[in-house]
């Protein structure tokens, strides 16, 4: 009776599990479906493809726009990521292990930056980066990103340096490290773990951005993949686009599954100890 | 905050002679260490505000750069007495409102499977980092296209209906499609979220609880949800904030942010600062949303009483 | 606060991978146009880059699809003085707007003097500011009623009330596919009513008109025409291109609309096509059918920001001569702004409403000639649209408050 009770909830959460499952998965399905439709019949209303075609994909890795996109998306991404990330792990090892008056305000700025409506900003950076000439450029998006991924680094970095032993690091200053040696030798190996999570963490941030792409780039020059997205012209003439912004939507999502099904425990630990634990 | 500075003294707190060479060296070194990143974000978030606060005092128009003049506050006054950016503001709270109900609903209900499912949480939690490493743009296309007919979506098919659900013709649909879409892709943040200050729920409280005779659910409400509160509220805190600022979604879905039936405050900004190129009155929005999330802030950490971030126990 | 600022952007200026190269020889010109459904511009881009024997190449680079998209992502970088803008096509009503603000350049007086040679007046008006030519008129554009013979018995309306009424009584299709949602289209169709009705959005450059008696005859046919049983169910989301596809697809007996939809039936259903027969388009009173009807097209201007001028302006003259114009008008149905071409017995005989073309444009409506004719035509469509909710004394009366307000730059858009 036991066992029969046991089975039936375990059948009752699994049941739960696939509509969970469902819900998160059907529009991702619903895109890639859209993706893999001819383009003759990409507006046909039908959910699954009526006919199976890859032209979608071939149409958007044949224009420039897309490619260039993707470049944009992943070059911009990365050197922010690894500039966001360095910044940030030199100012969470100070605040997680060093003694020093500000640092209060430190995490009160970086919580109020965390909170800051980017759209507030939009306009005084166009205007700024139109005098500087860097509007519709690389380092035209990477300043904005990494201000606003900072934070999340920080917050996220500084959790995980606590959970770090630092007798370690008092064994090495005791057999004459600097404090700057002890860093970099014996905490920054151990730090590695947090520090990927965190990378990972601002890595999705930037590449999920919109505001600040359409807002401060307009050419292939510096478009992200969002941006790109929202001018999608159609392939050919007369035919929509629909089917051009679901592969394009598919492409853009791919690097994200990967990261998610790798790393999942680790994103995990690193959103909520962001965010609750600090 | 407190957390942050109580943690860092406690291990290596130096002997009391030693103060003042030691202490001073760490106290620099934790300076420079912190300086990169304060100057990155002061240069891009300070600076710019102060600049937004300038601007919106002024009356500059891109499109005629020889007429900027100072002129106090008429952009504010244009603003605040348009009957535009109250229905985009109203608008936007419902939104949010709206939407950070269900995700609190939505998220408690994922979280708990998350917690206490016998079979498949590795699954279930994978599945729900999708929605949220997604692209917020290609989420939002997935469901404009899901609902609008010209682009062939399958949800009217289903239904038999033959107009566009998300049009200008239609704004309460529309409206439901940039709130479905948002509960979609943030519901399992605040999942997550709940999930952490679930786990700070010791089970022998409802060991002892159901000793005593308590439902399942009367166990939630007087044990799980009390000693939650301050996760409840810290995600409360977040997600308001995040969705009062809502553009991606609801600029996609609105094409491109034209559709002016689900046109939110952030979208007004915009389209008065990058379209009109009229940066003094787009300024002027900028920094009346900035006002608003201040304020939203300052609501749930005074009166609700919610702890900042980085300061729990 | 400057100096951390600037600081950081070379810092990352140096970590960025910033591409530009340009090959040797030929000039590299961008061309940033409309992406012409029947690629015509492109094909013209193509065209003069081979003609110009080596000495400038033109990319075509395809803006939005709807001149307001257009529009946005070219005055951004315009304002930011891109030089990688050399070419563009303007819709006529940007002229006054880009001119004053110099994001393009006065066409000097040789190539200004070849570019009037043979074109039509008023298309060469739209490109004119404050006495300088800013624009080489590559093609005009006006709106006919297009009907199906097979459904309409006898003459086609002439007035706006003839219209829907006849519509509204059919049994059949008694459709009007016509413009009603919040963009620029909307502004058009009211403009062409207002000036029917004997009125006018604006006296001067800065001066709002609007008189009572006209804007709200005006907006009495938007109104009668949205409540009518000949409104499409969509009406207050449709643009030119839901139009075609609706009529294409034999919702609609009627049609008011651009030339682009007849060579389009064409291709894509040639059944309907053979029943495809125009009017003139419809006025307030009767009689006056074909007057005041909308003008529109596309002007090529050279970037004020450049740096191959001279070749943009050779290059510019070209992409509109009588061969390019031909194709636009013929695969594009983009009517020429060349006087010749309408007197080309074999060009008429493939587009053969050019005459009534041609007759329409001198007279026709054309927009307030403003540096804010954007933000003057958003208060427009944003109050007139949705068309079913106008209630003409008290629209008309918001119409005129925020028009004032526009013209001042003021106000919420």
């Amino acid at each position: 009776m036991d066992g029969g009770l046991r089975n039936r909830r375990i059948l009752g959460w699994a049941a739960t599990d696939a509509l969970v499952l469902v819900v998160a998965l059907f529009p991702v399905l619903w895109i890639l479906m859209l993706s893999l439709k001819s383009p003759g019949t990409v507006t046909d209303g039908r959910f699954l493809p009526s006919e199976w075609s890859l032209e979608n994909y071939r149409n958007i890795f044949e224009q420039d726009v897309f490619t260039r996109a993707l470049l944009n998306s992943f070059g911009i991404a990365a050197i922010a990521t690894a500039i966001a990330v360095v910044l940030a792990s030199m100012a969470a090892y100070a605040i997680a292990r060093l003694n020093f008056p500000g640092k209060a305000i430190m995490l009160g700025a970086a919580l109020m930056i965390a909170m800051f409506p980017p759209i507030s900003i939009v306009g005084p950076l166009y205007n700024m980066w139109r005098n500087l000439g860097l509007f519709d450029t690389w380092p035209g998006l990477i300043i904005p990103y990494l201000t606003f991924a900072l934070p999340l680094a920080i917050y996220t970095l500084t959790a995980f340096f606590r959970e770090i032993p630092w007798e370690l690091e008092q064994a090495a200053q005791v057999d004459g490290a600097t404090p700057f040696q002890a860093f970099r030798k014996v905490i920054v190996p151990l730090a590695a773990p947090g520090v990927a999570t965190t990378a990972i963490l601002v890595f999705i941030f930037c590449w999920n951005d919109f505001v600040f792409a359409v807002s401060l780039t307009s050419t292939s020059a510096a478009q992200t993949v969002p941006a790109a997205l929202s001018q999608f012209p159609g392939a050919s003439q007369f035919t929509a686009p629909y089917g051009s912004i679901a592969a394009a939507a598919v492409i853009v999502t791919i690097p994200i599954i990967i990261l998610v099904m790798i790393f999942q425990r680790r994103i995990v630990a690193g959103l909520t100890a962001g965010a609750v634990k600090g | 905050m407190e957390a942050a500075t109580a943690g860092t003294t406690s291990p290596a707190r130096p002997a009391r002679k030693r103060v003042s060479d030691r202490a001073r060296a760490e106290r620099r070194l934790g300076w420079l260490l912190c300086l990169p990143a304060v100057i990155v974000m002061i240069a891009v978030t300070a600076y710019p505000i102060v600049y937004a606060v300038y601007l919106s005092l002024l009356r500059a128009d891109l499109r005629f750069p020889d007429e900027q003049k100072f002129i106090g506050f008429d952009n504010y006054i244009t603003v605040l007495s348009s009957g535009l950016w109250w229905s985009d503001f109203g608008r936007t709270m419902l939104i949010t409102v709206v939407s950070v109900s269900l995700e609190l609903v939505l998220g408690m209900l994922l979280a708990l499977v998350m917690h206490r499912a016998l079979v498949g949480r590795g699954l279930v939690r994978t599945a729900s980092l999708i929605p949220y490493g997604i692209v917020t743009v290609v989420a939002a296309y997935a469901w404009l296209l899901a609902f609008s007919t010209p682009s062939g979506g399958f949800i009217p098919h289903w239904l038999g209906i033959d107009h566009d659900l998300v049009d200008q013709a239609h704004p309460v649909t529309s409206l439901l499609v940039v709130i479905g879409a948002e509960v979609w892709k943030t519901t399992p943040f605040m999942a997550l979220l709940l999930l952490a200050g679930l786990a700070l729920v010791p089970d022998e409280m409802h060991e002892a609880a159901k000793v005593d005779g308590a439902s399942a659910w009367q166990r939630f409400w007087r044990i799980t949800v009390p000693l939650m509160k301050p996760a409840i509220l810290v995600a409360l805190l977040f997600r308001t904030l995040d969705a009062f600022r809502i553009f991606d979604s609801a600029f996609i879905i609105g094409q491109n942010g034209t559709n002016p039936k689900i046109e939110t405050v952030s979208i007004l900004g915009y389209n008065q600062l990058l379209n009109r190129l009229n940066l003094g009155l787009g300024s002027a929005v900028s920094v009346l949303i900035f006002l608003s999330v201040m304020l939203i802030a300052v609501f749930f950490i005074r009166v609700l009483g919610t702890s900042r971030p980085g300061e729990g126990s | 606060m400057r100096r951390p600022l600037l600081l950081l952007a070379s810092v990352a200026a140096l970590a960025a991978v910033a591409g530009c190269g340009s090959g040797g020889g030929a000039v590299e010109l961008n061309f940033w146009a409309y992406n012409e459904p029947a690629g015509t511009f492109r094909a013209a881009a193509e065209r003069c880059t081979q003609q110009s024997e080596g000495r400038y190449r033109i990319t075509f680079n395809a803006l939005g699809n709807d001149p307001d998209t257009q529009r946005q992502s070219l005055v951004r970088r315009l304002a930011a003085k891109d030089s990688s803008i050399d070419i563009i096509s303007m819709d006529v009503i940007w002229t006054a707007e880009f001119a004053e603000a110099e994001w393009i350049k006065p066409w000097p007086k040789e190539w200004a003097d070849r570019v009037a040679k043979g074109t039509l007046a008023g298309p060469l008006e739209t490109a004119t500011y404050e006495g300088d030519l800013y624009g080489a008129p590559a093609n005009a554009n006006t709106q006919l009623l297009w009907y199906r013979k097979d459904l309409v018995d006898g003459d086609p309306p002439g007035t706006w009330d003839e219209l829907i009424d006849t519509a509204s009584e059919m049994k059949e299709g008694g459709r009007i596919e016509i413009q009603g949602a919040q963009y620029e289209g909307t502004t058009v169709w009211f403009n062409s009513l207002i000036q029917s009705a004997g009125g006018q959005i604006l006296d001067g450059p800065d001066t709002v008109s609007l008189e009572p008696e006209p804007t709200e005859a005006a907006l009495g046919v938007m109104a009668k025409l949205a409540r009518s049983p000949a409104a499409d169910p969509s009406l207050s989301s449709q643009k030119e291109d839901q139009n075609r596809l609706a009529f294409e697809t034999g919702q609609a007996a009627f049609q008011v609309n651009y030339p682009f939809i007849y060579p389009s039936a064409r291709d894509n259903a040639p059944e309907l096509f053979e029943q495809i027969a125009w009017a003139p388009y419809p006025s307030v009173a009767p009689g006056d059918a074909g007057k005041k009807a909308p003008i529109g097209g596309f002007n090529w201007g050279v970037g004020g920001s450049t740096k191959h001028p001279d070749e943009a302006f050779e290059a510019a003259t070209c992409m509109r001569n009588a061969e390019n114009q031909r194709d636009f008008a013929l695969k594009g149905g983009l009517p020429p702004t060349l006087e010749e071409i309408y007197d080309d017995e074999a060009f008429v005989k493939e587009y053969p409403f050019a005459e009534l073309i041609r007759e329409q444009l001198r007279d026709a409506a054309v927009r307030p000639q403003t540096p804010l004719y954007s933000d003057v035509s958003l208060a427009i469509y944003k109050t007139v649209s949705p068309p079913s909710s106008i209630d003409p004394p008290k629209t008309a009366q918001e119409l005129r408050t925020r028009v004032a307000d526009a013209l001042e730059s003021k106000g919420l858009l």
